[in-house]
């Protein structure tokens, strides 16, 4: 169609009148009360971009408006790309599989990927500023000194700076502390600055199996190595983005089906790198001349810890740590394996 | 489409004409419902392609699909035939949504490398925040229109700064008994600072109304509480009863027990709030002698929206969103009237000249929606 009817907004007011806008070849004439009010080139008017369900909207250079009352009305110089995808059905119903297969992808493979590769840039100094930092506030917060006596600590710590020694890690980088912590429980951690934490709890639950403490340490090293803090950071700040830029306001509760599906995506990421971590502290087990079953040792304090509820298959999704089951396995068939060589 | 009647006649100018011209004491205003004539169907179409369109373009394309978007929604919404309009430019919103991205991300990464100085971030934060609020209002008022008319806003960054900043700091140090008054402010700064062209909205709210309404969800959330306690009682008194592998099952029966009654407290909290509030800003709203806004939102049909609105969403793991937002729209429409007064002469548009759709926008820098939504 070459004319519209609508309103003919006049410049810098709300006065309107019912106009008709026809386009012939290069120039646009407006005509109302019965009358053609004005004539002008096609390149002093903007045509609004087609959007299905909207009416055509017209610009005039001078501020005038001209606003089409029939949504379905279109000129024929009217950009109709666009309204043509939206309203194009087989796309639309490509785009209801499209979307949740780029969008997984984007997270679970395009993500880590570029994570990964980005933190391999992250100079030294930005690894120390964060564990030291971080370290200050969860020290604050958690930590209080160590109850353990004196030969305990000592113990366990001169077993760490000989593993430490042997497998030819920077001394200088990695340090343990031994810290009481009611919040943590029985548990170690690592920061990205080399800086190793086990708490009393953790040491009392293994104090007769030493080789199992050393197996839980080193699965912390296989963190700091794998520089897994800034991979979840650097993912976690990357999802976040990509999620607020492709979605938009989708507000509160859009947000959170969104935000439940970004959390399974990063608890497979962060089971993904427990299991590297795992497989790191394994290795490192056995060229200490350790036997692998002291993971499993270790592991199984845990389990004894959790046993009140087994997991389901279901809860595993909303886990952060592989299955500790699993982890035994691995350890125990680990044992297995280097046995037989 | 079950859309309440859009008129298919162009709209009549002659405004002359009012509700009742044979009764002699005609009130000096006519009464209009406001109309939304979006279709979810139609929506789905427009939003699901530009989601794509989004992913394959790396993002690029969001900030046309915000504006479609926004088109759409404008566009159906009409007083007297007369649609609304958005009229800003896909590059004013990329230029935002860069502006945004860069800030979000120095802020997260900040405070995951180093959480000491993501506290002083947050502070650089608090003092940027009146500043993109006030960018983005008035960013998004002006880019409306209705009539050929744009709205604006001239709130400044002192004032903002006092009700969004101070007053709700202040609250927390009165047990958060403030916080009804900060909202009411807040609201308050908002509105008055709005105009449709030459004419300034003035809204008188009183503090009352939002002290009665948070009082109600205070209520309703004690109420809600005492359930759930009631809830846990009954069940940890069957569980104690039962054997020990049925337990289990009743911790998840439980757990979804308290899923729902959450849910449930939500929706009728938001609905309470949001409903009571826009109802008392709105009837207590006056484009200066030419349009005076009501609005009827009833709170149970508000609630049970609301209600279906996060059932239709799990269910649809977020398909229908685009869904919801248009039933949601209309509903909000459908309990909107405008009262236009019958001998003003309408609005003038005193930006209109400088800042023509057409282009060379007046160079400000920082001429766009700070924002990634």
């Amino acid at each position: 169609m070459q004319s519209l009817t609508g309103n003919y907004y006049f410049p810098q007011s709300s006065e309107s009148k019912q106009a008709t806008v026809s386009v012939v070849s290069d120039t646009v004439s407006v005509h109302y009360d019965g009358e053609c009010a004005f004539v002008i080139a096609k390149e002093a008017m903007k045509l609004s971009s087609s959007i299905p369900g909207v009416a055509t909207e017209i610009d005039f250079e001078d501020g005038g408006r001209f606003i089409a009352s029939d949504a379905k009305q279109r000129l024929t110089i009217s950009s109709a790309r666009l309204e043509g995808f939206e309203k194009n059905k087989p796309l639309i119903f490509a785009s209801v599989f499209l979307v949740p297969f780029c969008l997984w992808f984007i997270l679970a493979v395009g993500m880590p990927y570029i994570a990964n590769k980005s933190v391999a840039l992250v100079p030294q100094s930005v690894s120390n500023q964060m564990g030291e930092q971080s370290f200050d506030v969860i020290h604050e917060l958690f930590l209080s000194p160590s109850e353990l006596p004196q030969v305990t600590q000592d113990k366990v710590i001169a077993q760490w700076d000989d593993a430490v020694a042997t497998l030819a890690l920077s001394d200088n980088k990695y340090n343990l502390f031994v810290y009481k912590s009611d919040y943590l429980g029985p548990n170690a951690f690592a920061l990205p600055n080399g800086t190793v934490v086990i708490t009393d709890a953790l040491i009392e639950k293994l104090e007769d199996k030493p080789d199992a403490i050393l197996a839980v340490l080193l699965h912390e090293i296989g963190h700091v190595e794998r520089q897994h803090s800034l991979r979840l950071v650097a993912q976690s700040v990357s999802n976040t983005l990509a999620i607020a830029v492709i979605f938009g306001d989708v507000e509160s509760l859009g947000e959170v089906i969104l935000g439940t599906g970004s959390v399974l995506v990063m608890n497979a990421f962060s089971r993904e790198m427990e299991s590297e971590a795992d497989d790191y502290a394994l290795e490192k087990l056995v060229m200490l001349g350790k036997s692998p079953t002291a993971f499993s040792d270790a592991m199984k304090v845990f389990l004894s810890l959790k046993s009140q509820h087994e997991e389901s298959d279901l809860l595993q999704y909303l886990s952060t740590h592989p299955e500790v089951k699993d982890r035994i396995k691995k350890a125990q068939e680990y044992g297995l394996f280097v046995d037989e060589q | 489409m079950d859309v309440i009647d859009t008129p298919d006649l162009p709209p009549e100018n002659n405004e002359q004409q009012s509700l009742e011209p044979s009764t002699p004491a005609a009130p000096p205003y006519r009464k209009v419902p406001v109309v939304f004539s979006g279709d979810g169907k139609e929506f789905f179409g427009i939003w699901i392609v530009n989601v794509l369109l989004t992913i394959v373009t790396l993002g690029i394309y969001s900030a046309w699909a915000k504006v479609r978007t926004q088109q759409y929604f404008y566009g159906n919404l009409k007083i007297e035939g007369h649609p609304f309009s958005y009229l800003a430019q896909p590059l004013q919103i990329l230029k935002g949504r860069v502006l945004a991205v860069i800030l979000f991300a120095a802020y997260s990464l900040t405070s995951h490398f180093y959480p000491l100085w993501g506290l002083a971030v947050i502070g650089v934060l608090l003092f940027l925040f009146p500043w993109i609020l006030n960018q983005s209002l008035r960013f998004n008022l002006r880019m409306s229109s209705h009539r050929n008319v744009r709205f604006s806003f001239k709130g400044t960054y002192g004032e903002a700064f006092v009700y969004f900043i101070l007053l709700p700091v202040a609250s927390v140090f009165t047990l958060y008994l403030m916080l009804p008054f900060a909202f009411k402010k807040m609201d308050e700064y908002v509105y008055n600072n709005i105009s449709y062209g030459d004419k300034p909205l003035k809204s008188e709210l009183r503090g009352g109304e939002y002290y009665e309404t948070s009082l109600w969800v205070f209520l309703v959330g004690i109420g809600f509480m005492f359930g759930m306690f009631a809830i846990a009682l009954i069940f940890g008194a069957t569980s104690a009863i039962g054997d020990v592998g049925s337990s289990e099952g009743m911790a998840s029966l439980m757990m979804i027990a308290m899923g729902v009654f959450y849910v449930l407290l939500i929706s009728v909290s938001t609905a309470i709030y949001r409903g009571r509030i826009r109802n008392h800003i709105l009837n207590n709203s006056e484009f200066d002698g030419l349009v005076q806004t009501r609005s009827d939102v009833k709170i149970w049909p508000y609630t049970k929206l609301i209600l279906t609105n996060v059932v239709l969403m799990i269910v649809t793991v977020g398909f229908a969103y685009p869904w919801i937002k248009v039933r949601t729209t209309r509903f909000l429409a459908q309990a909107t009237m405008v009262l236009i007064d019958n001998e003003a002469d309408g609005a003038v548009d005193k930006m209109q000249e400088s800042q023509s759709a057409f282009g060379e926008e007046a160079a400000d820098v920082f001429d766009m929606d700070i924002a990634l939504t």
